[in-house]
């Protein structure tokens, strides 16, 4: 069985809707830029990924990422034609930090906040009058964790569309003890280079609105296929290449695709030594022969790591892949490392190709593998 | 893999104030309910640097994964693949973060410790019982608000429903601390766990595993009397109890509400359960089957300005 994706809703650093951002990703710009909203002084890295809508330069406000998350979400719904009112749309959010940077804006700065306020529940409520709403906390890899669990819904009959999503802005905890632990800061964010230094953080949102069927529908984007979702239990940071690579087979065997059917991979790539390393070998262990067919790319050294939304930026990126044959490239990228050198790597510049069958790779922290296929309508 | 596949409870592990046995869930804790102590249940190796959520969370982990059979006094059988781990929890993090951005502003990030740099990701709970317990399977973390614990039951039913897993072990964990409390406006949080298995009926019954209660379904709505009906929609028969939300919005719940069926609220001294509320209120029920009640039960969450869950819960032997 596979799911139709009837709408798409998206924003990053570079893009304020899916199309916008697909130019960027295309044309290799990244959202890299000095810090925002976060003292310098108290960081030894001076850039990040952030998306530029804060009232006055300097001075953070919380609910940023709520308003990301309702952005996309109300992107998505009105291209699926379900307009503002989702009481009857179960919503499925993967986070990688929830609302933790309000969390820390109220404990430090006195900000305005409630405990309710740490899911998104209680604003799809306000806003979609949604009661039927489920944030998941699942890391890096979430909201590929989170379109598993729809597709188990639709699968059941329990519901006609789900609306999946991902949302996270960067919170000064994670960063700073990101940037406290780097020895220098990476400068860039590099998947895939010799020379990689380490990830840095990103902020984004993404929504794709899965249905039962077709009919009724502007536009359909492509098709879930299957998602395939474990745990390393192996290492509380580190990633495990056996895990990576199960995770991989399992999502081929739920869609029924061999390595030779994927057209397009939409790697990790979070630019850190390990994970680039353990997924490129967990990649050439499952597709063997099989290397060198699918075109591999990333996007995080333009959107930097977006977190909980990476996994649904990179779903929805795909889709446009498949729709215009254009795959952006990996950016920064000077010298492949010789591991990577054995898949095809899209790199600075865009690539054309007939994409019918991709695949989408999430990994989070705490070994949470997720991974999805996704193929085309022609 | 039918969607039909009942989903039954195979193993119940408190890690609660107060609580001796599953037995005390129905009597309630004892007066002078000590903290739980994961050192004593758990043995030292290995909690240093945890923090409190994720030691009381591999305290019932544990507990739960022995009353299930999936773990026995010398080390597990060979099952890790396919168990999967849910964790509810909303505050396990709070005071890390909180120290942390306070650290960062007296001391610049050089001031931070390595140590913390795990325990600030809100799923280090669910992956820190996977790799001591070696568990494979799916794994999440539900962070979703007062109704977390009922929707983590029905995430783990849905993924055992989709063969995800052959065994799910459901943890709901808040811990007690002044930032949480502040957060909460709430004089004391449980500051405990519990651990409740879960797996398809046809899987329990094929390794010989004693089932505790049945779920009869799953409901989210706007509001408890909107919850409480749709549940009335799945059992016809009167409940033999119903397990009420910690908090309703302001309101009070409304006095004719289910008349009649007896209210069991969480005892007062735990103070709030947030996140793990439902996966108590589980383990309450089946502990109440084991006593003998009949049920059916109904367990709802959540608050009215965001949604209410609801469970429903069947004695083992319920025909329905």
């Amino acid at each position: 069985m596979s799911w139709p994706i009837t709408g798409i809703g998206a924003l990053a650093s570079i893009g304020r809707d899916p199309d916008e951002l697909f130019e960027s990703l295309c044309g290799g710009r990244s959202g890299l830029a000095p810090l925002r909203g976060f003292d310098s002084a108290k960081f030894k890295a001076g850039h990040l990924f952030e998306i530029d809508d804060r009232p006055a330069p300097g001075a953070d406000v919380p609910g940023r990422a709520t308003r990301f998350l309702l952005d996309a979400v109300g992107q998505a719904a009105r291209d699926a034609g379900l307009g503002e009112d989702l009481s009857d749309v179960p919503v499925l959010i993967g986070t990688g930090l929830r609302e933790l940077r309000s969390l820390e804006l109220w404990w430090r700065d006195g900000a305005e906040f409630a405990a309710e306020r740490m899911h998104f529940g209680t604003a799809l409520r306000e806003r979609f009058g949604a009661v039927n709403t489920h944030t998941f906390s699942n890391a890096c890899s979430a909201s590929l964790y989170a379109l598993a669990l729809a597709v188990d819904q639709l699968e059941s009959g329990a519901a006609e569309h789900v609306i999946v999503a991902g949302a996270d802005s960067i919170t000064e905890s994670m960063f700073g003890l990101t940037d406290a632990f780097q020895l220098q800061p990476p400068g860039r964010l590099r998947p895939f280079d010799v020379n990689r230094k380490g990830t840095i953080l990103g902020e984004g949102a993404g929504a794709i609105v899965l249905s039962r069927g077709a009919d009724g529908h502007r536009r359909i984007y492509g098709r879930v296929r299957s998602v395939g979702v474990n745990c390393d239990a192996y290492h509380t940071t580190a990633p495990d290449r056996a895990g990576v690579a199960a995770a991989i087979r399992q999502a081929h065997e739920r869609a029924g695709v061999k390595p030779g059917n994927v057209d397009l991979v939409m790697l990790h790539g979070t630019g850190t030594p390990l994970n680039d390393e353990v997924e490129v070998r967990a990649m050439c262990d499952v597709f063997g022969e099989h290397a060198k067919v699918p075109l591999v790319t990333a996007i995080k050294s333009m959107t930097g790591h977006t977190a909980g939304s990476a996994g649904v930026l990179s779903v929805i990126t795909a889709l446009q892949a498949m729709s215009t044959g254009r795959i952006p490239p990996v950016t920064e990228l000077d010298e492949p490392t010789e591991e990577v050198r054995a898949l095809r790597l899209v790199h600075t510049t865009a690539a054309t190709g007939h994409i019918d069958v991709a695949q989408i790779n999430g990994f989070g922290f705490g070994g949470l593998n997720a991974v999805a296929i996704v193929e085309a309508v022609r | 893999m039918s969607e039909f596949a009942q989903i039954v409870v195979s193993g119940v592990g408190p890690a609660l104030p107060g609580v001796a046995g599953a037995g005390d869930l129905v009597t309630g804790p004892a007066p002078s309910a000590e903290p739980v102590d994961p050192a004593v249940l758990l043995g030292k190796k290995g909690l240093k640097y945890k923090d409190r959520a994720t030691r009381l969370g591999l305290s019932a982990a544990l507990a739960g994964l022995r009353d299930a059979g999936l773990r026995d006094e010398d080390g597990p059988p060979a099952v890790g693949d396919r168990v999967g781990v849910v964790v509810a929890c909303n505050y396990g993090n709070v005071e890390t973060i909180c120290r942390v951005v306070t650290t960062i502003a007296a001391e610049t990030t050089r001031g931070t410790s390595p140590m913390d740099s795990p325990n600030a990701s809100s799923n280090i709970i669910a992956s820190e019982i996977a790799i001591r317990f070696g568990l494979r399977g799916p794994n999440l973390t539900v962070c979703n608000g007062d109704a977390s614990g009922l929707d983590a039951l029905h995430w783990a039913a849905s993924m055992l429903r989709a063969g995800r897993a052959e065994q799910i072990l459901v943890v709901g964990v808040e811990p007690d601390h002044e930032t949480v409390r502040k957060l909460v406006g709430a004089d004391r949080i449980v500051d405990g766990a519990v651990a409740v298995v879960l797996e398809r009926a046809e899987t329990a019954r094929a390794r010989g595993a004693r089932v505790g209660a049945r779920l009869g379904g799953y409901a989210r709505a706007g509001g408890v009397e909107e919850c409480a009906r749709r549940l009335g929609c799945l059992s016809p028969d009167t409940p033999g109890g119903w397990y009420v939300p910690e908090v309703v919005g302001d309101t009070e719940l409304p006095a004719g509400l289910l008349a009649g069926v007896p209210r069991h609220a969480m005892p007062d001294v735990w103070g709030s359960l947030s996140g793990a509320l439902g996966v108590v209120q589980c383990a309450a029920a089946v502990a109440r089957f084991d006593a003998g009640e009949a049920g059916p039960f109904y367990a709802l969450a959540g608050r009215e300005d965001d949604g209410v869950a609801g469970l429903l819960l069947l004695a083992p032997g319920d025909p329905r």
